[in-house]
């Protein structure tokens, strides 16, 4: 069993669980969860298997039990076992239905039969654990964006995708049109699902380029400024990537931010015209905002 | 008509480094949730918290949509800050690593009472007497 986890379970008196969370982080759990049931809490920690033995595992029950002590309530109990990984990454995708976004795109899940009939572009993708499934309001902005951004002539468009995920918006603009995609994400898994994803679609690799990196990365990899930018990311994150575009861009390039909320689109509006870009167009849905942006001429 | 909450989990977690794996992996897979969904969310609302442990509560909806509300942090780091200290002790019963005043125990009572099973601020002083206790604090009169 590869990447297996001890799960660790910890059913006490609900007065318990601050001191329970004290424990287990001392154990070296990185983060609990816990339900409550009636006035109990059912507490789960995770450790990987090879940091821990079973005979921790015992010292760590009676801890627990001692900590209880103080409190003065009926003792917890507590088990373990083992868990894999995969268990539970692929869990939430029994509920993942095909999506239409925007006027042209359906974004459906590989695993799912296709449609006999759709009038759309579909998009298949397999996210694995990347960012990007389509299902969230940041990506869905970014991709109705690009189906405007690309226009009449996208064959002639050429775009960066920083931080690009799953490769859902390489991936959806290659499908809408574009001539080429540049894309780079800092997780090595984001890079395999990108790949994974290109080739799910049947687009010719040669159409795409995925490194890991950032853009000191990227820079390396484009021959040419880009007509786009495309970078959903978080917005504390896109204001320090802002100003080192320069090197790949032009006087007519545009772009599209994501990943930024509502409350934090002021501060990334401020470095955007400190680095010599400006806000054409704003577009939120929910809490959330995508960026449309030019360069200031 | 509003949507039935179907779980209700909470989880201890760092700011801003929400990832699939545990315990939010296991937490929400079981419940539907699209987990690199609820980490995008998560750490856009806790990036200016870096650092920190921000618990959140998750209200997950049979739709299998959730929302989310962010909880104070955790007792043992309020305890900690308070004794100044950076982590407790592990032979409290033996080996005591710092003190509180009962002024600073009521404080961190205060702060903690909305997310702690107290009926009132001595039953939820109470909880953190015995949580500091456990981390081999000491509450001086």
């Amino acid at each position: 069993m590869t990447n297996s986890w001890w799960e660790i379970q910890i059913l006490c008196d609900a007065v318990l669980e601050e001191s329970m969370f004290w424990r287990l982080e001392m154990f070296g759990c990185k983060g609990m969860s816990s339900q409550r049931e009636g006035n109990s809490s059912v507490i789960a920690a995770y450790v990987p298997k090879v940091s821990s033995h079973v005979l921790d595992l015992s010292a760590l029950a009676l801890q627990v039990k001692q900590d209880a002590l103080c409190f003065e309530v009926g003792e917890p109990s507590i088990q373990w076992r083992l868990i894999d990984e995969e268990d539970w990454a692929s869990g939430w995708k029994a509920y993942w239905k095909p999506q239409n976004v925007g006027d042209r795109l359906l974004i459906h899940p590989a695993w799912l039969p296709l449609p006999e009939h759709t009038d759309r572009t579909i998009l298949k993708l397999e996210p694995g654990v990347a960012f990007g499934t389509g299902d969230h309001a940041t990506t869905q902005l970014c991709l109705e964006a690009l189906e405007m951004r690309l226009g009449d002539h996208p064959e002639l468009i050429t775009i960066a995708d920083i931080g690009c995920g799953s490769g859902i918006l390489s991936v959806g603009a290659l499908l809408l049109g574009a001539k080429k995609a540049y894309a780079v994400d800092t997780d090595p898994l984001a890079v395999k699902a990108t790949q994974e994803n290109v080739t799910l679609n049947n687009i010719d690799p040669s159409r795409l380029e995925v490194a890991e990196g950032s853009v000191e990365v990227i820079v390396d990899m484009i021959p040419e400024p880009v007509e786009g930018i495309v970078c959903n990311i978080l917005a504390h994150v896109i204001v320090e990537l802002i100003p080192e575009w320069e090197p790949f861009t032009k006087p007519d390039t545009w772009g599209i931010l994501s990943g930024v909320l509502l409350d934090q689109a002021k501060a990334v509006t401020d470095v955007l015209e400190e680095n010599g870009w400006f806000v054409s167009a704003l577009w939120k849905r929910g809490d959330w905002c995508c960026l449309n942006i030019r360069r200031i001429n | 008509m509003a949507k039935k909450v179907v779980a209700m989990i909470k989880l201890a977690i760092n700011a801003g480094k929400a990832n699939p794996a545990p315990p939010i992996g296991p937490a929400l897979g079981q419940h539907g949730v699209n987990i690199m969904m609820f980490c995008k969310e998560y750490n856009a609302r806790t990036s200016d918290q870096a650092g920190m442990v921000v618990p959140v509560e998750i209200s997950v909806y049979e739709d299998r949509s959730f929302t989310f509300i962010l909880k104070t942090p955790p007792a043992s780091k309020l305890i900690a800050k308070a004794a100044g200290i950076e982590t407790g002790s592990g032979e409290p019963n033996t080996k005591k690593v710092g003190s509180i005043s009962r002024a600073q125990l009521e404080d961190i009572a205060k702060v903690k009472m909305p997310d702690l099973n107290a009926i009132d601020i001595e039953g939820a002083m109470k909880i953190i007497a015995g949580t500091a206790k456990n981390m081999g604090v000491t509450i001086n009169d």
